[in-house]
């Protein structure tokens, strides 16, 4: 499809949606409040792993305002135990993944720390949380393993009888022979073990749902945050087996959700039989801590890498061993972790033979799911860190081996070795922006700068490519409302968590239909429309290449509806009619039919739906740090990104989706860890004063600019590019790091890079060098 | 149970509340102020910043009994007549949110830092917001708007 759109698009001075969350109108899950709502507390499990021998809810019961406890035996009576996951490749020699259940209360036995294992309902937070200490849970306890590569060893305590062995999947791509016979055959073979620590994403909005149940259509109200409903629904349904039609939700303001707002929790469920059973709307609002422990976790990856080169430097074959956690229950948002990193493995290099294997590995530890990049950052990371490091061992400027790798511009559409299909990039293009903006060749004066004022400097680069915006949904749709006062409404399934959907698909419809954008308003998973709309959720960056598109159809589908009515009106041909700016004329008569008029007897609705294909945002990071070797501590001094978005709606928008992106990962690599202790498996980062959360001036600024090859998927030439900024800024900011540290004879760190571990690492090295 | 009287942004209000009940919960569940937000239980995020008595407090870390007798704003008693406060306009015009959900405590946690220091650096600035997080912004917009609502608040007083 050729990119037709206008390129004009509005641009308010501030979002459409801004008004309401400056002046604390928003209404997020926790701000609901309903008439006769009880309260739930989920009392969790102390420890990681162990049998549920009883629980007696005696003294829980009779606590006043108590008035009703649940527990797995309810969960599992009401056969809400079919957590869904989605794991659904096919596995190495024949295997299938091996899923386990996982009742909505845990039932029998608790494998990891945070797990539910009861729920009070009471007539006030403060009782029904009084009353959950009264409980008396006897456990017996198991060993627990919270590392993936112990739980995958002989001998590892088991979490499940029908998972032998904690592997639920081993799965491979490539080509295992070819790789084997280049890597055999290679001058040079780059080997490095990365991991990709497990983070906890952390949108600053802790989870919260209401349920209502109607008793006469024996169906559910969920007041939740959510990514989408649709997505929701369908996973909702199959945990639980409530038809998708008895299952409604609200969803307003969504507090960041990165992935992690996706899923359908086991909590929803609980609160589902919780609701049915008293015949009360019940509200939860998650503390921070629970969020911690229960909230899906992201990456928790660990590669071993190997990258063969010839003499020239040309890059021959990659193999990749990967050990995926997926804490102890398969998750339906984990599926990036073999999708995304196996379509897009060959990175932004022209890599004839590719092998990557899978072993999935079940741990104590909370859930693993999609966390903003969902694969793709945790890729980049892997390639990008064995390109710098092979340009290290052969002595080759960073920059010069990579482009010497290139997929070359004229070689778009790329099939990669492992059989995706890359649209278009100008890669040497995207380089050079960057290397200038970022000033490559001053580099090695700014070291000797750094290096008087006994700073340690580096420089690190990230060249990275992404599969984005496809979505899982059969289609996109949107239905576009136009009143008799010429107001456009715009419906939409896909839900912003900060996106700007309100400002951006308010931007689409107002430039195709060429009106104010103040007279078009995007509503989101409003009730009415939930059985009507079916499309995607947000997520996977895909809501403009997806729903974005569809209101440039459906816009243009009130232009083309509306043409006949005009003629009739104003007595012509509809071939002799014209549309601009909000009005139908002829060019014979100065009469006008204004879209107003349109919908003077009843509203004037057009629905409109489209499929598109996977689109690939690109880009060029380059990181300057300054480390100082005496507290180890490391500033990021400059961050520069030339990124290749595409076709770009607003630039202050898409400028904000990469600072958040690009800080994530700079976060991930200078501190985030989510910590367990491996003998107890407890967690050691259940709170924001544990857990090393990003804050003002970790990146002070960045010097950004676009380098667009706009994307033909779709009628407006867009790229899905809401997770690039990490994608971009985990290698690359590492590779920074460790460039300041190689003059020590430092090039095997892991994130995250604390000041802790570079002084550690900085200690070692000088007493190796005595 | 105690006796509490506060006057929220500019109404007086009297409730009986839990010993234990925060200020938060008293704003947000007993005045219906939903715009405080609980963003962690640790007094880390500084969602549920406001203003006591004119100075910014996380309202997680105040008892609603040690507030009583005094005056405090949330981020529904900023705008003025339907105006903006300038803190306010330069968030959304410096794009210095994106989900909103820190906010309304970035914008409180503005406020009272410019009263104290109506031209900060942008160290002091980073200094300042060492108490608030955001998940979305990367931080990089909301320096902007601080220094914006500095300029604009500068402006303003002349």
């Amino acid at each position: 499809m050729a990119h037709t759109a206008h390129h004009h698009f509005p641009a308010p001075k501030m979002r459409l949606e801004d008004t309401r969350l400056i002046t604390g109108s928003g209404k997020y899950a926790a701000d609901w409040d309903l008439k006769g709502q009880l309260h739930g507390y989920f009392l969790r499990a102390d420890r990681a792993h162990a049998e549920i021998v009883a629980i007696d809810a005696g003294a829980a019961l009779k606590h006043p305002g108590v008035v009703a406890i649940f527990t797995g035996e309810d969960a599992v009576r009401a056969g809400y135990v079919n957590a869904p996951h989605a794991l659904n490749f096919p596995g190495k020699n024949g295997m299938k993944t091996r899923a386990p259940k996982r009742p909505a209360l845990a039932h029998g036995r608790i494998r990891f720390v945070g797990e539910a294992v009861a729920l009070v309902v009471a007539e006030s937070v403060h009782a029904a949380q009084d009353a959950a200490e009264l409980l008396q849970v006897q456990y017996r306890d198991l060993p627990a393993v919270v590392s993936p590569e112990a739980a995958l060893a002989p001998g590892a305590p088991q979490l499940h009888d029908d998972v032998p062995g904690n592997m639920p999947l081993e799965t491979e791509v490539g080509n295992a022979a070819a790789v084997e016979q280049a890597i055999a055959g290679a001058a040079h073979v780059t080997r490095l073990k990365m991991e990709v620590t497990r983070v906890a994403p952390s949108p600053m909005e802790p989870r919260a749902c209401t349920v209502v149940h109607d008793a006469n259509a024996d169906s559910y109200t969920l007041h939740v945050c959510s990514q989408g409903y649709t997505t929701l629904r369908a996973q909702l349904s199959a945990y639980t087996g409530v038809p998708r039609d008895k299952l409604n939700f609200e969803v307003r303001d969504v507090g960041g959700g990165f992935g992690q707002r996706t899923l359908a929790y086991p909590e929803y469920c609980a609160l589902m039989i919780a609701a049915r059973a008293t015949a009360r709307p019940v509200r939860w609002v998650s503390t921070r801590s629970e969020g911690f422990m229960t909230d899906s976790h992201g990456r928790a990856n660990i590669i071993s890498g190997e990258l063969a080169l010839d003499k020239a430097g040309k890059i021959l074959a990659m193999r990749l061993d990967w050990v995926n956690d997926m804490g102890s229950y398969l998750g339906p948002g984990a599926m990036g972790h073999i999708r995304n990193t196996s379509s897009c493995m060959t990175g932004v290099y022209r890599i004839p033979a590719l092998y990557a294997n899978y072993r999935v590995a079940l741990t104590n530890t909370t859930p693993v799911a999609a966390y903003r990049g969902a694969g793709r950052p945790d890729i980049s990371y892997v390639v990008e860190r064995l390109v710098s490091q092979a340009a290290a061992e052969l002595k080759v400027d960073a920059a010069e081996l990579r482009r010497r790798n290139f997929i070359p511009t004229d070689a778009f559409p790329y099939t990669t070795a492992t059989g995706s299909v890359y649209e278009n990039a100008d890669l040497p293009g995207l380089l050079d922006q960057a290397l200038k903006l970022a000033d490559w060749k001053g580099f090695a004066g700014r070291r000797k700068k750094s290096e008087k004022a006994g700073k340690l400097r580096g420089i690190g680069i990230s060249t990275v490519i992404e599969n984005t915006g496809a979505g899982n949904a059969p289609k996109d749709d949107i239905q576009i409302d136009l009143d008799a006062r010429g107001e456009v409404t715009v419906h939409t399934v896909s839900k912003a968590q900060g996106h700007s959907h309100e400002t951006t698909f308010a931007a689409i419809v107002a430039a195709a239909l060429q009106i104010p954008i103040e007279r078009v308003h995007v509503r989101q998973c409003m009730p009415d429309m939930q059985h009507v709309l079916t499309g995607n959720h947000t997520g996977g960056s895909r809501s403009t290449v997806g729903a974005g598109s569809v209101c440039h159809l459906a816009a243009l589908k009130v232009i083309e509806q509306g043409k006949p009515l005009a003629a009739l009106e104003l007595g012509v041909e509809p071939s002799q009619v014209e549309y601009a700016k909000g009005a139908f004329r002829t060019r014979e008569s100065r009469r006008a039919v204004k879209l107003a008029d349109l919908a003077k007897g009843k509203t004037f609705t057009v629905a409109a739906e489209g499929k598109f294909g996977s689109t690939q945002p690109n880009g060029c990071h380059i990181v300057e740090v300054e480390v100082d070797p005496d507290t180890g501590a490391t500033d990021i001094v400059s961050y520069c990104a030339v990124d290749d978005c595409g076709v770009v709606i607003n630039h202050a928008v898409v400028a904000g989706q990469l600072h958040g992106g690009v800080v994530q990962g700079v976060g991930q690599v200078l501190g985030e860890q989510v910590v367990y202790d491996r003998a107890s498996g407890q967690m050691l980062t259940a709170s924001f004063m544990d857990y090393c959360m990003p804050r003002a001036g970790i990146v002070r600024g960045i010097r950004g600019e676009e380098h667009p090859t706009p994307s033909k998927v779709s009628p407006l030439g867009v790229k899905g590019m809401g997770e690039s900024g990490c994608t971009a800024s985990l290698p690359a900011a590492t590779n920074a790091v460790i460039d300041a540290l190689r003059p020590l004879g430092i090039d095997r760190l892991d994130m995250p890079l604390t000041p802790a571990t570079v002084w550690h690492a900085i200690q070692s090295a000088k007493e190796k060098a005595q | 149970m105690a006796k509490v009287t506060l006057t929220v942004n500019g109404v007086k209000h009297t409730r009986k509340v839990e010993d234990r009940a925060l200020l938060v919960n008293v704003l947000r569940e007993d005045l219906g102020l939903t715009g405080t937000h609980i963003g962690c239980d640790t007094s880390q995020c500084g969602c549920c910043t406001v203003t006591l008595d004119g100075r910014a407090v996380k309202s997680c870390s105040v008892l609603a009994v040690q507030a009583n007798g005094s005056k405090v704003t949330t981020i529904e008693g900023l705008a003025k007549n339907g105006k903006l406060h300038p803190v306010q306009r330069a968030f959304a015009e410096c794009h210095g949110l994106q989900c909103g959900f820190c906010t309304p405590g970035m914008i409180m946690a503005t406020v009272g830092m410019l009263k104290d220091n109506p031209n900060p650096t942008e160290d002091e600035i980073i200094h300042g917001l060492e108490g608030n997080l955001c998940r979305c912004t990367g931080y990089i917009n909301i320096i902007k708007a601080v220094k914006k609502s500095a300029k604009l608040m500068r402006g303003r007083a002349r």
